[in-house]
């Protein structure tokens, strides 16, 4: 199995630079499926955008971020191995639907904005699609995808959510405040 | 002579309690199964994590229209990736079901059978059940009453563990307990509310076969307490819920009387009519297609409610020209599983700083049958209860708004609680629900598909419409919020997997199968005690019923040898 620790060298090799791994660059984060090799499914463009997306919707923080942990090279396999010829053409068409709004907010191309034109304007467009009925761009499904893989990950899973194999007992009621 | 003093036929649920019980009184025991053997240490997938498994452990969407679409339509929340080896393929298992009518034939081939795959709900029936029938004039009579059985439910209880607490309904009685997993603050809030509001009503822990307090028996097969991980469905390694893999077939295993017998596919079984006994079981090796057959004094058919019909209409003899003992023209008849599809999911504020410990298996809560107790009051027959669960919002798969480290940390947050409940009613017996031999299509083996016709009734249309607006109802009630019931949609007849009645019991050898012990009326050394005995379905669980009967029936044939009858 590969380690946390070999997943981040692996990106930082794959995409040039540690600053990729961050919201803040200028330069799309693309990721492969498998650590230096190209994308099975998606595009250079549409692994961009999952890219970006990906990194602005669960973010390195006290944890690791969705680039830490491959998102979307995950989502790469995803497609390629689990999704039938529907879900990948709806998936497709969401990816680039999703793309033509984001770049017509961000006013050009939204993959190569500055950090926080990209942050508010995905953060504009996320707000503007939950408050609507239905999921007529596809992103809720994206975003579920992202979310999902993301804590499937080792490091999603057990750094930041915090899960535990084997818990051994069972406690009903847990005080969080 | 013999082979062996019994053979078991199904290795699952109840024959494994079979082959325990002839096994535990010395008996030389052949266990046939028609698919693979399962070795845990291999074959279990439980330890995986969840990045262990690739594709959030889906099975790929073209493999599903491939190999699993009646499966994986019949219980998707259960096949998953890493453990589809434990469904059969529908391309390589192939039925048919009649013009106009649809079927969830929903298996697994190998040793235990579905008792690795099962949702571990256990419950009594009552004299309410097994009264029923006569009381209102429908079908037939029960042979037996609860205090025949209830013995048998004890010793049962006692050897499998099941968690769950003492309630002293009628309706449902108490089994053997080990520590029940305590409700949930949104599950107590909601038993509390929904008792005041509804007297009639009760919510319970749901009563399941898992290990809370090991006994020393329990632990002497390799088994000790749950550990709350909800990896069910995966196997269990540390052998804490029941099943037969992990707790009959092993009992049986140390009395040095066991044979199993894997990918054995029983074709028919032998009859001599000169001294009118089953004398031996004819099978199909699965892999090599060799065709053998083993001889007994007795012969437990416990292949599961369709397959044990299917080998009785294919055990055709001159005594027997419509199947073995089937002079009553029931077998195969009368199929019944529970019906679902109602019930409501609604959200339950006042609990947003409370979180849970550990991950509790197969559901929470239990809402006994509460409709038509004491006599005919509702618009339908009999009754359903409701299982269901509450569990925090929390991580909506992605499915709530905002980005960034808010989004991030929103699925540490329980959030507000989502309550559901969900209906199992009863199905009304009914002869022309039924499987036969299909007239012509046979399976890779030369054996006939299942031709299955069953239909529901007004009955079970009517309880379900009732179950959904009590689910509203009580969700209400409970002061939820966003409450949703989808249109009464009844699951297709199979899909409960609590298939059951097609050679049933009774008095009359004319409108039955089985005597009151399970033994068959024409053959005395043929016992069934699969679901195919049963005569009503109730509305509970039923394969701790099925477990009782095969104790009682194992230790009478074990009986009957012992004084030379058989």
């Amino acid at each position: 199995m590969i380690t946390r620790r070999e997943v981040l060298q692996g990106l930082i090799v794959s995409i040039g630079g540690a600053s990729a791994l961050t919201a803040c660059g200028g330069v799309a984060n693309v990721v492969s499926t498998r650590l230096g090799s190209a994308a099975r499914f998606y595009s250079e463009s549409e692994m961009a955008l999952l890219s970006r997306i990906s990194d602005l919707i669960i973010p390195r923080t006290e944890t690791p971020g969705a680039l830490d942990e491959n998102v979307p090279g995950y989502m790469d396999g995803l497609m390629s191995d689990w999704a039938n010829r529907e879900t990948k053409a709806s998936h497709r068409q969401a990816l680039r639907r999703i793309m033509q709004a984001l770049d017509l907010d961000a006013g050009g191309d939204f993959t190569s904005a500055s950090a926080d034109v990209a942050e508010r304007t995905l953060a504009g467009f996320d707000a503007a699609v939950f408050d609507e009925d239905g999921d007529a761009s596809g992103y809720k499904r994206v975003k579920g995808y992202i979310s999902q893989s993301y804590f499937a990950t080792e490091g999603g899973a057990l750094e930041e959510l915090k899960w535990v194999a084997v818990p051994g007992r069972w406690d009903p009621s847990v005080d969080v405040s | 002579m013999a082979d062996f003093d019994a053979i078991v036929v199904g290795s699952g649920m109840s024959g494994g309690m079979s082959a325990k019980e002839l096994a535990e009184r010395g008996l030389k025991v052949l266990v046939l199964e028609r698919g693979p053997e399962i070795i845990p240490e291999r074959d279990y997938v439980d330890n995986l994590a969840p990045w262990e498994s690739p594709n959030l452990d889906n099975v790929a969407q073209d493999e599903i229209d491939q190999h699993y679409p009646k499966q994986y339509g019949g219980v998707a929340y259960a096949i998953k990736e890493s453990n589809k080896h434990f469904w059969v393929k529908d391309d390589e298992h192939p039925y048919e079901e009649a013009e106009g009518t649809s079927y969830d034939w929903l298996r697994g081939y190998h040793t235990g059978g579905r008792s690795i795959m099962w949702s571990r709900q256990v419950y009594r029936l009552s004299n309410l059940d097994f009264e029923a029938n006569i009381k209102e004039g429908h079908a037939i009579d029960w042979p037996i009453r609860y205090e025949d059985i209830a013995p048998w439910y004890e010793k049962v209880e006692t050897f499998i563990g099941i968690a769950g607490s003492a309630e002293g309904l009628p309706q449902l009685p108490d089994s053997v307990f080990q520590p029940a997993f305590e409700l949930t603050d949104a599950e107590k809030e909601l038993k509390a509310k929904v008792e005041t509001t509804f007297p009639e009503r009760n919510i319970i822990p749901a009563r399941i076969a898992h290990l809370t307090n090991a006994t020393e028996e329990q632990r002497s097969l390799g088994r000790s307490n749950c550990q709350v991980r909800n990896r069910c469905h995966f196997g269990c390694t540390y052998k804490a819920y029941f099943s037969s893999l992990n707790a009959t077939l092993p009992a049986a295993e140390r009395t040095g009387n066991l044979t199993m017998v894997h990918n054995a596919i029983v074709q028919s079984i032998e009859y001599d009519a000169a001294t009118n006994r089953v004398t031996a079981v004819r099978i199909v090796d699965a892999e090599s297609n060799e065709k053998r057959s083993y001889s007994a004094k007795v012969i437990f058919l416990n292949a599961s409610t369709i397959a044990s019909a299917m080998i009785l209409l294919q055990s055709k003899s001159e005594t027997f020209p419509n199947g073995l003992v089937n002079r009553s023209d029931q077998v195969g008849r009368n199929l019944m599983d529970h019906v679902s599809g109602a019930g409501a999911v609604g959200l339950m504020s006042g609990f947003d700083n409370k979180k849970v410990f550990g991950r509790r298996p197969s559901g929470g809560i239990y809402i006994p049958r509460y409709a038509n107790l004491n006599g005919q009051d509702k618009p339908y027959r009999r009754g359903f209860g409701f299982q269901g669960g509450s569990a925090p919002l929390g991580n909506a798969g992605g499915q709530i708004p905002g980005i960034g480290r808010g989004f991030k940390e929103a699925h540490k947050n329980p959030g507000p609680w989502r309550v559901n409940i969900g209906a199992f009613g009863e199905q009304l017996s009914n002869p022309e629900n039924r499987v036969s031999l299909h007239a012509s299509k046979r399976d890779r083996w030369g054996n006939p598909l299942a031709l299955f016709n069953v239909t529901y009734s007004d009955n079970e249309y009517k309880m379900l419409e009732e179950a959904s607006k009590d689910a509203v109802a009580m969700l209400e009630a409970a002061g939820c919020t966003n409450i949703s019931a989808n249109d009464v949609s009844l699951t297709k007849p199979g899909n409960r997997i609590h298939e059951m009645g097609s050679a049933r019991m009774g008095r009359d050898p004319a409108t039955s199968v089985l005597n009151h012990w399970c033994q068959a009326h024409n053959v005395p050394n043929l016992f069934i005690t699969d679901g195919s005995f049963m005569v009503s379905s109730a509305c509970q669980n039923p394969s701790l019923t099925y477990m009782a009967f095969s104790a009682r029936a194992a230790s009478y044939a074990a009986d009957l040898i012992e004084a030379g009858t058989l």
